[in-house]
């Protein structure tokens, strides 16, 4: 078995000044395995990825590929070597051709002039050993994100990558599109290509991987053959305690109508939605990425004008031309794009906190700054956030804690009516499960929460209702009891519930 | 980090030291006994130093006073009346004997004149006149005087008839008030001759330009352009040699600076009023002199004035 | 990760070490500007005294103030290029109004409004039509100053009353008129953005619009009030310029948005908005006031004076990125 080892990190150790990023951690990858590496935010994955292509490099250990020690000056010496990493954020260039992106740098000249020919037809081959149906010279804006993250594999296989690390590859895909990234690394796998594949998503790695290798805080908590284990134990690995139910039981405690909206139309954003929201449920609104679920949130939040359409409020007809009024009405949404709509990065957890209420806790117009303190300090107990004091710079915060103090914003107002626009994307899942139970805790005082989610079985386990959105319509209105992930992925898509 | 900000920030301070020991290095090295303090030291504000005529009548101050043992300090308003008070203020700081003002404005040079007065430091004025405060003496050219020579000049050379353009200077300094003044009392004197375009153009040499292209547009037929300063005049040259009139066109200028002078050597330009601004300069260095030693002087010393044409040009 | 690297190291510490931190910057700028006042001590025996010392407080009043306004502009993520203009205007006015006879209280308010007035439309062509900063204020940069020539056919209006002439270069005490008047701004501007609910919507709004109008800040309102700030900023430098010459120049103020803008960034507000404060702007105004000062003491061309000025801009702002960098 040994010959067939192609990469081996060996008591890989790296400190930053001040802190044990990797503490002698081990991970070894056989010639076409798919080994998938797991932990939470921050407990080292990206770090150990990037000792192995050179950005960083580690204190002591070694590495060594097809049998050799090597040390990566940078990503570019490591490609060469045999060693791509995908990354999250994609690296090509929108303008250009597939072709041309996948032998950027590397094109054969005929003189001064590029062998356009010649590029297509080897682009082409690449693309039929990998299976993908694209053409060689489409522009890449023009494709979908999961066809350019394909591109991206084929540039790395035309180089001859022997180990492609793929970092969180079906993050910003459709459904429809992870199944065909999965199938193209199953034909990955098949051509003897070896995958370390890092993910969150527990579900992708018992479809895809071999082993998994599990992180925390730095350190490898352990090495499980994916036959031999199961979801709990490795959430318990991850997160280094027993989560018994990945969601709590949410409680309906459903009782009067508290929204109405009725035939609500955006140009271009939302056709004619009509539903009703009441007090103490949790109404989930699913659908693919582009659907209208954030449009239809925001046009009742105030940021969008409806076009027609109308809305009720405790029974009264009311009209929302900002969130400002939104806000003052009872409402708040809690933004999908934590970092650019949700905080201010710039500025502190208290200043965040503070920032809906302000007008409320002035005194002769002038901010009181002591009440505004310990409100903040308050939310921080409550809500557990994880920060030295509240005048730390917001953006110093990790994802789970960012997410806590847009919530501590959200609860300051005393919403009546709450809009969560995936409010777990990108955090961790300790910190997933504490926002299940703030959810919990909404409904528990009869706050009417609308939860918007991209990950499907949040919002089966979590709602009462589910609306279903297709192509900026609601295509359906299902139960939360009996709704299931293939009813919903029917409406989604166009299909109906029979 | 800390320590290696501290030192590029003490480089910083380092760089604003170079420059004070390159410029000012009297004041690092130099005199610590103060033996020279007996020696007249004059603060010369001028107004800009981005037109020859200043540059001219700075040097002219520079040489005058090196020749007689006179300290010079000279502060640059840039054109900045706000910054002419500044400067002013700064230098009467340091304790000058005599201040020789070259005005931005003749108007808002006033609160700085009368502040030079509060500290009885004697004001002498150069080429614009300061509209209050108390002012020993003022040193200027004739600017009426030399707007009439340009208006008979012209009037001579086109047979006392045609189409004439005037380039004015900036509205409100007394130089375009004045040379536009006597330009057009010159005029007036022949009945054939008209002024059929009279812009403003800054006293500059681009805005020159673009005002005389957009003129040229304007107007089939122009005879000749009189502009109030050689830096317009040589503009207009430039909007009349590519507009191709320049042969059929006489372009007379104001203050006879150098490339005015080649100008008219090379055909492009017909004549200059040559200010003599070195001469400016000069004479305000020798009359703080006066003053220091006590003598009684004029309310005005004019600066002569000269046509200076083809034939008797340097 | 690289997350993780900047959380635990300095987990635990707390507000004090944050705090000096944050203070850091400000604090830097000051110490930069007591080093340039140290050096200019030891080589002119002018520079500190009393009269050259108020002479630099009162010959940056003008830039501050207008940096002042600026401040606002640029926390909130905008710029204004037309501050220069809009304070000639403003001087314009005012003197238009003084020497036809009218009371002095009535024409500085004239000024004022004018002034402001432009600002506010600055203001609503930004937030409503949704136009940039850059352009809108660079078109008023230029129909401000047209105004102002019409206004004044080209001459400066000049001859004001005492009691005018009071506000630029009358002293109360030993304390030159500006210098209190400055004073004064400051106070008001720092207590409204750090404790009013507005001053807090302006650093939000720097930071991230979108986050600003989701949180229930009228983004656009504040928007407009700040270029407002900005205009009325600019008119009130503009009156106490004209209070201090005698006299209202046409030309007036040009290229000063350039002063402000570069009093603000010295200060160590960015330029991207949400970060700073005025008290640095005070600083930066200082120390530009104090490098003319000392370069004019110390005889030095004004031509090398503006190679410092630049120098000493990049410079600050080299710091100010090596600063964010480390942090």
């Amino acid at each position: 078995m040994s010959e067939d080892l192609i990469l081996e990190m060996k008591n890989i150790t790296k400190t930053f000044p001040g802190v044990k990023a990797l503490d002698n951690v081990n991970l070894d990858l056989y010639k076409g395995e798919i080994h998938a590496l797991l932990g939470e935010n921050g407990a080292g994955k990206s770090t150990l990825m990037k000792v192995l292509n050179g950005i960083h490099h580690q204190n002591s250990g070694e590495i060594y590929f097809k049998g050799q020690e090597v040390d990566f000056a940078g990503p570019r010496e490591a490609q060469e070597a045999g060693l791509s990493i995908i990354h999250q954020e994609l690296k090509l260039l929108p303008d250009l051709t597939v072709a041309e992106n996948v032998f950027l740098g590397r094109e054969k000249v005929n003189g001064i002039f590029v062998d356009f020919a010649d590029l297509k037809e080897k682009t082409a081959d690449v693309l039929e050993q990998l299976g993908v149906d694209i053409d060689p010279e489409t522009k890449v804006r023009d494709l979908n994100i999961g066809s350019q993250q394909m591109v991206e594999i084929a540039k790395a296989i035309s180089q001859e990558a022997e180990v492609l690390v793929m970092d969180e590859p079906t993050s910003s895909l459709t459904p429809g599109e992870a199944e065909l990234l999965f199938d193209l690394i199953e034909r990955l796998r098949e051509q003897q290509i070896s995958i370390i594949y890092i993910s969150h998503k527990i579900e992708e790695i018992f479809k895809l991987c071999d082993r998994v290798t599990v992180l925390r805080d730095g350190a490898k908590v352990g090495e499980v053959e994916v036959a031999n284990t199961n979801r709990d134990q490795l959430v318990r690995m991850m997160v280094g305690r027993d989560i018994t139910e990945r969601f709590p039981e949410i409680e309906n405690n459903r009782s009067d109508k508290i929204l109405e909206v009725k035939n609500l139309s955006v140009p271009g954003k939302v056709k004619d939605a009509t539903f009703d929201v009441y007090k103490g449920e949790v109404l989930g609104i699913a659908g693919l990425m582009g659907a209208g679920r954030t449009e239809l949130a925001k046009t009742i939040y105030g940021a969008f004008k409806p076009e027609s359409g109308e809305i009720y409020y405790k029974g009264e007809k009311i009209e929302i031309n900002s969130p400002k009024e939104a806000i003052d009405l009872g409402f708040y949404y809690l933004s999908e794009d934590r970092k650019e709509e949700g905080l201010v990065l710039t500025e502190s957890v208290e200043h965040n906190i503070s920032l809906s209420i302000l007008d409320r806790i002035k005194n002769i117009g002038l901010i009181d700054q002591d009440r505004e303190g310990e409100l903040a300090r308050k939310y921080i107990d409550d809500l557990a956030i994880k920060t030295p004091d509240e005048k730390r710079e917001v953006k110093s915060l990790s994802g789970g804690n960012q997410q806590k103090v847009v919530i501590a914003k959200v609860l300051s107002t005393e919403p009546e009516v709450v809009i969560l626009d995936d409010p777990t994307r990108g955090i961790d899942v300790g910190a997933k499960r504490e926002i299940y139970n703030l959810i919990n805790d909404f409904v528990e005082q009869g706050v009417a929460v609308i939860l918007i989610s991209s990950e499907l079985p949040e919002v089966l386990n979590l709602s009462h209702r589910i609306l279903v959105m297709h192509e900026h319509k609601i295509a359906g209105e299902l139960d939360g009891g009996q709704a299931t992930q293939e009813k919903i992925m029917n409406l989604a898509t166009g299909g109906s519930i029979n | 980090m800390f320590k290696k900000k501290s030192l590029i920030l003490s480089l910083a301070f380092l760089l604003v030291l170079t420059l004070s020991v390159n410029a000012g290095a009297f004041w690092i090295f130099g005199d610590d006994d103060g033996q020279e303090k007996e020696k007249l030291t004059v603060g010369f504000a001028v107004s800009t130093q981005n037109n020859p005529f200043f540059v001219d009548m700075k040097k002219g101050a520079e040489k005058r006073a090196e020749e007689m043992g006179v300290e010079l300090m000279v502060a640059d308003a840039q054109n900045d009346a706000a910054k002419q008070l500044n400067s002013i203020q700064d230098l009467l700081v340091k304790q000058i004997d005599v201040l020789v003002i070259n005005p931005v404005n003749g108007d808002a040079i006033a609160p700085a004149v009368k502040s030079a007065n509060d500290q009885g430091v004697p004001v002498i004025t150069v080429d614009r006149s300061a509209s209050d405060g108390k002012v020993v003496t003022h040193i200027a050219s004739d600017n009426v005087k030399g707007g009439e020579m340009a208006a008979e000049y012209m009037a001579k050379q086109l047979g006392e008839e045609g189409k004439v353009v005037e380039l004015a200077g900036i509205p409100g300094t007394s130089a375009a008030r004045d040379r536009g003044e006597g330009f057009n009392n010159g005029i007036e004197q022949y009945d054939e001759i008209s002024v059929i375009a009279r812009q403003p153009a800054g006293f500059d040499r681009a805005k020159g330009m673009t005002v005389m292209e957009n003129i040229l547009q304007a107007h089939q037929e122009i005879d000749a352009v009189f502009a109030h300063n050689d830096s317009m005049a040589l503009g207009a040259v430039e909007a009349l040699k590519s507009a191709g009139r320049l042969d059929s066109t006489l372009v007379v200028g104001f203050d006879a600076i150098d490339d005015a002078l080649t100008a008219i050597k090379d055909g492009e330009m017909n004549a200059t009023i040559a200010q003599q601004p070195s001469l400016m300069g000069e004479m305000a260095i020798e009359k703080a002199q006066t003053i220091a030693n006590d003598k009684d002087l004029k309310d005005y010393y004019p600066a002569k004035l000269k046509l200076i044409t083809k034939d008797n040009v340097q | 990760m690289s997350q993780q690297s900047q959380e635990q190291p300095q987990a635990g510490v707390g507000a004090t070490l944050l705090e000096k931190i944050k203070s850091a910057t400000q604090f830097k700028t000051g110490l930069g500007l007591l080093g340039i006042i140290v050096v200019l001590s030891l080589s002119s025996e002018y520079f500190l005294t009393v009269t050259n010392l108020f002479n630099i407080v009162t010959q940056t009043s003008i830039n501050a103030l207008l940096a002042f306004g600026m401040t606002f502009v640029i926390l909130s993520g905008g710029i204004d290029l037309s501050v220069g203009s809009v304070m000639a205007v403003a001087s314009a006015v005012t003197a238009g109004l003084l020497t036809s006879g009218m009371n002095m209280v009535i024409a500085i308010i004239g000024g004022l409004i004018a002034g402001t007035g432009l600002g506010l439309f600055n203001g609503l062509v930004i937030s409503r039509l949704a136009m940039p900063a850059f352009i809108v204020t660079l078109a008023m940069k230029s129909i401000a100053r047209g105004l102002t020539l019409i206004y004044t056919d080209g001459r400066p209006i000049s001859g004001f009353n005492d009691a005018f002439q009071f506000l630029g270069g009358g002293k109360v005490g030993p304390i030159p008129v500006p210098v209190i008047i400055l004073v004064i701004v400051l106070t008001i501007c720092y207590i409204v953005l750090k404790k009013t609910p507005f001053g807090r919507y302006v650093y939000a709004i720097g930071g991230s619009e979108e986050a600003a109008e989701l949180s229930g800040i009228k983004t656009k309102v504040i928007k407009t009030t700040v270029f407002a700030i900005s205009g009325f900023m600019a008119s009130l430098s503009g009156i106490v310029l004209a209070s201090r010459l005698n006299s209202a120049q046409p030309t007036a103020g040009t290229g000063y948005e350039l002063d402000a803008i570069a009093a603000v960034v010295l200060g160590g507000t960015s330029l991207t908005g949400g970060r700073g404060g005025i008290t640095g702007t005070l600083i930066g105004a200082l120390i530009m006031g104090v490098i003319n000062n000392g370069l004019n003491l110390l005889n030095v061309s004004s031509f090398y004076q503006l190679v410092a000025k630049g120098t000493v801009i990049l410079l600050a702002i080299y710091l100010d990125r090596r600063s964010k960098q480390a942090a």
